[in-house]
């Protein structure tokens, strides 16, 4: 193990793991260097040369990603010395790149962008009317856009793809300044992971076929969730908003980083799952297909709960917050129901890889396993009251709490989705983690914990 | 004046001795019994004491790096014989792997028996193909011969990438890669090969080792000045009467050696400038060539280097502003294209040099000219862009008013 | 994938897989193999290289961008390599390659140093050079075709 010791960066005393990188430190202490090929993730590489700090005792400038902590050490980030040697750095990355920011996706989370305001860049000296030309709208497949010309070849795409996916459909290929980066011919990017090199690529080179063009970032507002594609529990920030005139709507998934459960990084399924929760969504409530008050379909559940007596089932589903599960044993146990959570809909190994995704497609598919609850099918046929599993059951009478379409049953109740509510799940390896409301609809649906204190009235 | 010295050139001039036979009958081999009355540490100190440097152009103490290779490691060590020669203005490796090959299988032998190895690897610049034959014929002789029982000798054609001579891009290219260089070490090491620790060397300081064990340090530093003692293969082309190598020993005067081996300027014109040492050192003007010796010191002296000792030499006529513009071509083309100054610096000031060149420059363009080498100075992972950095400034030092009726 | 190494490349990968630590060392000689075998390198070729070397596919393209005397499509005319750097130039490489543009039966191409400025200018043609150019040399070589 490397000792902790002490270093000196811009006067202030740090501590830091002896022989660790020097960049990290500055990271974490949000010490500002600016840095395009160097992620957490993916190691340094060392070829943007932007990351350009004054080391005492060392004659020329060094690169911070491949600068390791030594006792003694005392860095300099700032100063007119090395903003000097950035801002040509960064001058010279510029020749060749379009400043079409008003047009660029990535403009408001480009490090280009930030760097060369902060460098006061704005009036660059270079007139360009000779820069390299490359394509602009390469599609990469798998929903990723390339322009070519915005790429600053820092290689943090085809890294991912040759170090985290080892798909190795990227590759930066040709020579100086005709390097690129590029599929080879007739092989698309085409990994379930691919969607994350639009998250990684520092400028904006690539983007999301799926978010272009659909929103400017600076107006998009994030809440910390989880996703609910599987029992990974894969931290996402859920980008949402609500233009004026109009209701709140998710745009996009994004991975948030948690190191023990996702790094950096989602599937793909999982990012595009935001879609389907806005589709087909269950609004009104309602009797045989007929919209009614929800007062008056409280009343008849009730009703149907003293007709069934001593032959009901409550079924879970195993995407509900643990908030909701344990509420709605209370609920089961006051009714006198037996209770299930049916797990079948959601085992599918063809989803399972060894990277993140797995073979269990529940959110809180591991509560369902802690509260040993019964999983089979129900046998109590007088009255399933089914919240939200998506799997359909006969019996004599079916009441459904649903968050969308497609359910059968005499009455059906509108329920929040995941995104409208909070709550907390437990991931496959048994850790709970709290998933917070992104999205107010402007008549939004009752939660489940909501439409359990009507029924108790 | 100019003393002949041959320590690596003394088969040139015969017919044939790239044969086994013709070799053997001028001594070739006649080391591999001597050796065995050193230990392998005995030979690298034979090696420092030789005070040899490096002839592949950075003139790096040959001994120290020997001694940096493990002795007693697990892994087996490797050597690589760099014979890339692609520095504009170089082409003396190719004379010693056509007309001596033989004293080059010798030095590895000598080499790999000092720093324990048992690969030896040589590097060919992929245009060299038909010299390359020569060399594998002389090598399949000598392993009929029984000489490489103990060491596989491995030829590897690159295949055009001038940037693969530097050592790390090498290594990577004969690991199948990219000629990418990697980022320098932390400390004094061995260079690596797959993990293996690594000796590289350029093929005319290998193919000086037989020289040095035969006779003794003492007899390659009769030759040279203190501080760059021996020789090398110089070279000259371009504007002189009779290109070519002819060997010398460092600390001779430049213009002695133009003029002695040369036999001048070409058309009996005047001479303008001499770039020293292959195209990435700086150029010197024709009155700093009067006064500058061929050795190490010398020409840092005068802000530029002896590189490999490949001198382009240009006359009266020469346009300084078409030569920088064609020198500048080449690195745009050769840059690897890994980090950002070197990449986009190189391309930059080709097209700002291309203006000034097309008379549609200003004198603005000439500062940022300077301004981009100065950015390429030192803050790049290889010496690639630095070179380039003082290729600029040379040219913008000693020949300013020549840009600047341009502009 | 329709592209296989001939019998003999295939002894001589063989005997090549011995002298280097790993396959991956063995993509350049390989891509060198293919091409003469092709003209060119094709992505059938890539992907038998990739499979002999052990590397992804994606990494031997990369490779073959690389260097400049691999070409990715087939070339139908003779090529002609002239060397346009400083020695070259300063010995008249720019009348050589202003003769050569007079040419259609050739592919003209302008190549950097050669490693033969002493006997410049020079043009490389397949694998062999040609040096101390005049135009009646380059007239003659390109007869002898
Ligand atoms: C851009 C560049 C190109 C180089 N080209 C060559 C070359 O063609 N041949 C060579 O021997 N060394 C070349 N070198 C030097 C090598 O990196 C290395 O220092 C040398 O091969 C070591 O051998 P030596 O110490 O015997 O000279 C080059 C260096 C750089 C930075
Ligand atoms: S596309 Fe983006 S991530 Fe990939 S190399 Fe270019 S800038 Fe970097
Ligand atoms: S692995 Fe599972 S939890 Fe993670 S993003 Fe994919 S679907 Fe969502
Ligand atoms: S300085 Fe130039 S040649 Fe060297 S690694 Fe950087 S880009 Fe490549
Ligand atoms: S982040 Fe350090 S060189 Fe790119
Ligand atoms: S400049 Fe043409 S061969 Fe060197």
């Amino acid at each position: 193990m490397n000792q902790n010791i002490e270093i000196i960066v811009d006067g202030q005393t740090y501590e830091a793991e002896e022989n660790s990188l020097l960049i990290d430190l500055l990271i974490k202490h949000e010490i500002k260097v600016p840095y395009f090929c160097y992620h957490e993730s993916l190691g340094a590489d060392g070829n943007c040369r932007m990351c350009m700090v004054e080391i005492v005792g060392q004659k020329r400038p060094q690169i911070a990603c491949d600068t390791l902590i030594k006792p003694g050490m005392e860095v300099h980030s700032k100063g007119e010395k090395i903003d000097t040697v950035r801002t040509n750095i960064l001058e010279l990355e510029l020749i060749n790149h379009p400043v079409d920011c008003p047009t660029c996706d990535q403009a408001g989370e480009c490090s280009l962008q930030d760097f060369y305001m902060d460098y006061g860049l704005h009036t660059s000296k270079i007139n360009v009317q000779e820069k390299v030309t490359h394509a602009k709208h390469v599609d990469l497949g798998a929903n990723v856009m390339l322009d070519q010309e915005r790429c600053v070849l820092c290689a943090r795409c085809t890294r991912f793809t040759d170090k985290i996916t080892h798909s190795h459909e990227l590759g930066i290929i040709g020579r100086g300044d005709d390097a690129r980066v590029s599929t080879m011919p007739g092989r698309p990017l085409s990994n379930p992971y691919a969607m994350n090199v639009v998250d990684l690529c520092p400028v904006g080179a690539l983007t999301s076929k799926d978010f272009r063009f659909h929103q400017r970032v600076w107006f998009l507002k994030s809440a910390e969730a989880i996703c609910q594609g599987c029992s990974t529990g894969c931290n996402i920030y859920i980008d949402h908003n609500k233009p004026k005139y109009r209701d709140d709507t998710v745009y996009r998934f994004r991975p948030r980083r948690n190191d023990a459960v996702n790094g950096f990084f989602i599937c793909d399924d999982g990012r595009l799952s935001y879609k389907a929760l806005e589709e087909n969504r269950q609004r009104q409530t309602l009797l045989e297909g007929q919209e009614i008050e929800t007062d008056a379909a409280c009343s008849h559940l009730k009703a149907l709960v003293q007709q069934h007596q001593g032959n009901i089932t409550v079924i879970i589903d195993a995407n509900l917050y643990t908030e909701e599960i344990t509420a709605l044993l209370v609920y089961a146990e006051t009714i006198k129901a037996e209770v299930t959570a049916p797990l079948e809909f959601y085992n599918d190994a063809n989803f399972e890889d060894d990277l993140l995704k797995s073979a269990q497609c529940a959110a809180n598919y591991q509560s369902v396993l802690d509260l040993n609850l019964s999983t089979q099918a129900p046998d109590k046929k007088g009255l399933i009251i089914n919240f939200n599993y998506p799997e359909q059951f006969h019996a004599d009478t079916v009441v459904s709490f649903n968050t969308h379409q497609g359910a059968q049953a005499s009455l059906i109740f509108p329920i929040a989705s995941y995104s409208e509510n909070s709550g907390t799940l437990t991931n496959k390896d048994g850790l709970e983690q709290f998933s917070k409301k992104a999205v107010t609809k402007n008549s939004p649906s009752p939660t489940i914990l909501e439409w359990l204190e009507r029924l108790k009235q | 004046m100019m003393r002949t010295c041959q320590i690596v050139s003394q088969k040139f001039a015969i017919e044939d001795a790239h044969t086994l036979s013709i070799a053997q009958e001028h001594g070739a081999y006649d080391t591999l019994a001597k050796c065995q009355e050193f230990t392998p540490l005995e030979m690298i100190q034979i090696i420092k004491e030789s005070g040899l440097r490096g002839k592949g152009g950075g003139g790096a103490p040959a001994g120290a790096k020997w001694a940096l290779m493990p002795q007693d490691s697990e892994q087996s060590s490797v050597l690589v014989v760099n014979c890339d020669e692609s520095e504009p203005g170089t082409f003396k490796d190719r004379q010693i792997i056509t007309k001596d090959p033989h004293l080059l299988i010798e030095g590895i032998l000598l080499t790999c028996y000092a720093i324990k190895a048992q690969d030896a690897y040589v590097y060919i610049r992929g245009e060299y193909f038909q010299f390359q034959k020569v060399l594998q014929r002389a090598i399949d002789e000598a392993e009929e011969a029984g000489f490489l029982k103990n060491i596989n000798i491995t030829l590897h054609r690159g295949a055009g990438a001038y940037i693969c001579g530097e050592k790390s891009a090498l290594l990577e290219s004969l690991e199948g890669k990219r000629g990418h260089p990697r980022l320098k070490p932390k400390q004094p090491e061995p260079e690596w090969y797959f993990g293996q620790p690594t000796l590289v060397n350029n093929v005319e300081t290998i193919a000086s080792v037989p020289f040095i064990i035969q006779n003794g340090a003492e007899a390659y530093r009769a030759f040279g000045t203190e501080k760059s003692p021996g020789t090398l293969l110089f070279a000259m082309s371009g504007h002189v009467q009779n290109p070519g190598v002819y060997e010398a020993e460092f600390g001779v005067s430049m213009m002695d050696y133009i003029n002695h081996y040369g036999g001048g300027i070409k058309n009996g014109k005047a001479l303008k400038a001499v770039i020293p040492g292959g195209a990435s050192t700086g150029v010197i003007t024709a009155k700093e060539a009067e006064e500058v010796t061929l050795d190490y010191e010398a020409l840092r002296s005068m802000g530029s280097a002896l590189g490999t000792g490949g001198m382009i030499v240009m006359d009266e006529s020469t346009c300084m502003v078409s030569v920088l513009k064609n020198l500048l071509e080449f690195y745009h083309e050769e840059s690897c294209g890994q980090c950002t100054p070197c990449r986009e610096g190189t391309g930059w000031a080709n097209t700002l040099l291309g203006k000034i060149l097309n008379k549609r420059g200003s004198s603005a363009d000439i500062n940022q000219l300077l301004e981009i080498a100065d950015t390429m100075n030192g803050k790049t992972i290889c010496v690639f862009a630095p070179a380039v950095s003082s290729v600029i400034v040379s040219f913008l030092t000693g020949f300013r008013d020549e840009f600047e009726v341009m502009v | 994938m329709s592209f296989t190494f001939t019998p003999e490349n295939i002894k001589t990968i063989a005997k090549l897989k011995t002298r280097y630590p790993k396959p991956q060392a063995l993509s350049l000689p390989c891509l060198w193999m293919a091409q003469y075998q092709e003209g060119f390198i094709s992505i059938d070729a890539i992907d038998v290289i990739a499979e002999v070397t052990e590397t992804p596919a994606m990494e031997i393209y990369r490779v073959a961008t690389f260097y400049s005397m691999f070409h990715l499509q087939p070339i139908t005319k003779k090529r002609v390599m002239v060397c346009k750097t400083l020695s070259c130039k300063l010995c008249g490489s720019e009348e050589i390659l202003a003769h050569l543009s007079k040419r259609e039966d050739v592919l003209v191409e302008e190549v950097e140093c050669l490693g033969s400025c002493g006997s410049a200018p020079v043009m490389q043609i397949d694998d062999l050079y040609y040096e101390d150019l005049t135009t009646q040399k380059v007239d003659a070589v390109l007869e002898q075709l």
